[in-house]
């Protein structure tokens, strides 16, 4: 037995099928970056009249004029603030296409944890604190429901590619915007300490809930203006902490999150998030789904014993509910052997150490290949 | 139909639907897609700013209590090239508050204090009546209530603060819940077509 396994762990080097997905990678960021460029452009030439004249006047004008008040008195400029210049729309959509190209190459090439983790801090401070969750893909699903359904409406080129790109990423390469820059999933990501396994049953089914949500959400979004509610901005659990500021219940929910995500990894992207549920329905049909083996299966199960949400299913990644944080990868020994982290005969120490705690606490499943 | 074959018959399906249903939104909404989207309110509309209501027992405070920060991205602005830099100011004093020692009202108009007041020019040290006063709004404190702007308008006033949106404070947000509450529809997204010219006292005065 051990002999067969160490047999079968030839170092292959780079296989065929890493040069198709590295081509598969560079299509995508290709295509992230001309709709970005694009989308620049687009900013540009349609340059915003937004802060034009709106003609204000007054029946008199009695204002005193500057000799009669004092010759030494200068009139101050009128406090004005002119609306944020189109440059910085424009950085928010670089910044998530780059994001998600780096997520990509991150879940599928680099497959190093602290990149994630990195992605992950960036995200929380830039989407989060610094443009206040505002604006994000999650909510942008109602204003493009809106706006299908009031053609009065138009939606801003950044929401529409806000709400684009990462559905985009998902069909290619997987939900890599789950993975650490969406800023709400990164908030949560970074709190789960002492993950638990939930029971398959649970994971299957609370996953439903975020279809309903999402239902819920198109079907709110869809009403007349006098009725239209976003229910997604509003419960937000989260925005209250980049905003600094929101009501008591809602910081509370937010709070109970983080709470209980410390043990049951991120319950919001996988219960609830309406927009990751969109995702997970794209990324069904994903081209290249996230792989956790390197090259060789060991069929040993430590990828699905690290996962804390439960999408390593029959020792694949699952496409839908995958969210790509990468950490299966820093925990599957053939990749820890090709990072040069351990030697061949570690590898099997590990497998087997793993087998036999598994069969000592009678929970063949995780390590059963089907 | 082998089952493989199914499989991958569907999935290519799927791979093409998605496609299309991207490839379709993306159409559909980026023809209509503005890269104007600041919210502005429009003068001739806003109850506080229009000249014919006045008195700020009749104000909206929509703007004030409505946006989604905790201080609302509204803030006022004093025109100063058309403020009659008066002594009392109808906006700055309450005038219907009692008279203090000094001849001038007791009570301030702006709940939160954020107007300051400073004598300017060449000063008469005994008649505050005869000088001029700057009057400064307060940016940090201001939060768009809109009582100094129904309070400077015709006829007390000569209209020189109104409310405007805070650019660099705005978020922009998917639904701006300022606009869904303004009683005027003043509140709009201003899209890429310019805006019809304004005629203020043709309209309401």
């Amino acid at each position: 037995m051990n002999a067969g396994r160490s047999s079968n762990c030839r170092d292959r080097g780079v296989s065929a099928d890493h040069e198709r997905k590295f081509g598969a990678i560079v299509t995508l960021l290709t295509h992230c970056f001309v709709i970005s460029v694009l989308a620049v452009a687009m900013l540009v030439l349609g340059e915003s009249t937004a802060y034009a004249k709106v003609d204000y006047s007054r029946p008199v004008n009695a204002a005193p004029k500057q000799q009669d008040i004092g010759k030494t008195y200068q009139v101050p400029p009128v406090q004005r603030v002119p609306p944020r210049s189109l440059w910085i729309y424009g950085l928010d959509v670089l910044l998530l296409a780059v994001g998600l190209v780096v997520a990509a190459l991150v879940a599928h090439r680099w497959r190093r944890r602290w990149m994630a983790v990195a992605i992950s801090i960036f995200s929380i401070a830039y989407f989060g604190f610094y443009r206040q969750g505002c604006v994000c893909p999650v909510g942008s699903v109602q204003n493009v429901t809106a706006s299908f359904v009031d053609s009065s409406l138009a939606v801003p080129l950044v929401v529409l590619l806000f709400f684009l790109l990462p559905l985009i990423a998902a069909l290619f390469v997987g939900r890599v915007f789950c993975g650490g820059l969406c800023p709400l999933g990164a908030i949560q990501d970074i709190v789960v300490l002492r993950p638990v396994q939930l029971p398959p049953a649970v994971d299957h089914w609370g996953g439903k809930f975020k279809y309903v949500y999402l239902v819920l959400a198109i079907w709110f979004a869809a009403q007349p203006a006098a009725t239209r509610d976003f229910v997604i901005c509003r419960f937000d659990p989260f925005i209250g902490f980049f905003r600094l500021n929101g009501t008591a219940w809602l910081l509370s929910i937010g709070a109970a999150f983080l709470l209980v995500g410390t043990v049951v990894g991120r319950p919001y992207c996988r219960f609830l998030c309406p927009y990751g549920g969109l995702l997970a329905i794209v990324a069904r049909f994903s081209f290249w789904p996230v792989r956790i083996t390197p090259d060789e299966e060991l069929d040993c199960g430590l990828c699905a014993e690290s996962c804390p949400f439960g999408a390593v299913k029959n020792l694949r990644a699952d496409r839908m509910t995958c969210l790509a944080c990468t950490r299966c990868f820093a925990h599957c020994p053939r990749q820890q052997y090709q990072w040069g982290d351990i030697e061949l005969i570690e590898v099997e120490q590990l497998v087997e150490a793993h087998r036999e705690k598994s069969l000592a606490t009678s929970k063949p499943a995780a390590s059963t290949p089907v | 139909m082998s089952d493989t074959n199914r499989r991958e018959f569907l999935q290519r399906t799927g791979q093409a639907a998605c496609a299309v249903a991207l490839g379709s939104t993306a159409i559909v909404l980026g023809r209509r897609a503005c890269a104007g989207d600041s919210w502005a309110i429009a003068p001739n509309k806003c109850i506080n700013i229009r000249l014919g209501v006045t008195g700020a027992d009749k104000v909206c405070e929509a703007c004030a209590t409505s946006c989604v920060l905790p201080l609302s991205a509204v803030r006022a602005v004093n025109e100063h090239s058309l403020c009659g830099r008066c002594c009392i100011c109808p906006a700055y004093f309450d005038v219907r508050s009692s008279m203090g020692p000094d001849g001038l009202p007791t009570k301030k108009v702006c709940p939160r204090d954020a107007i300051k007041r400073t004598v300017i020019g060449d000063v008469d040290a005994n008649d505050p009546l005869n000088n001029f006063y700057e009057y400064t709004i307060d940016e940090e404190l201001c939060n768009g209530c809109g009582r100094c702007v129904m309070e400077c308008k015709d006829p007390a006033g000569l209209g020189s603060i109104r409310l405007e949106v805070r650019y660099d404070r705005c978020l922009h947000c998917n639904q701006c819940t300022i606009a869904t509450h303004c009683p005027e529809d003043a509140y709009t997204r201003v899209g890429p077509q310019p805006r019809p010219a304004i005629a203020l006292e043709g309209e309401a005065g």
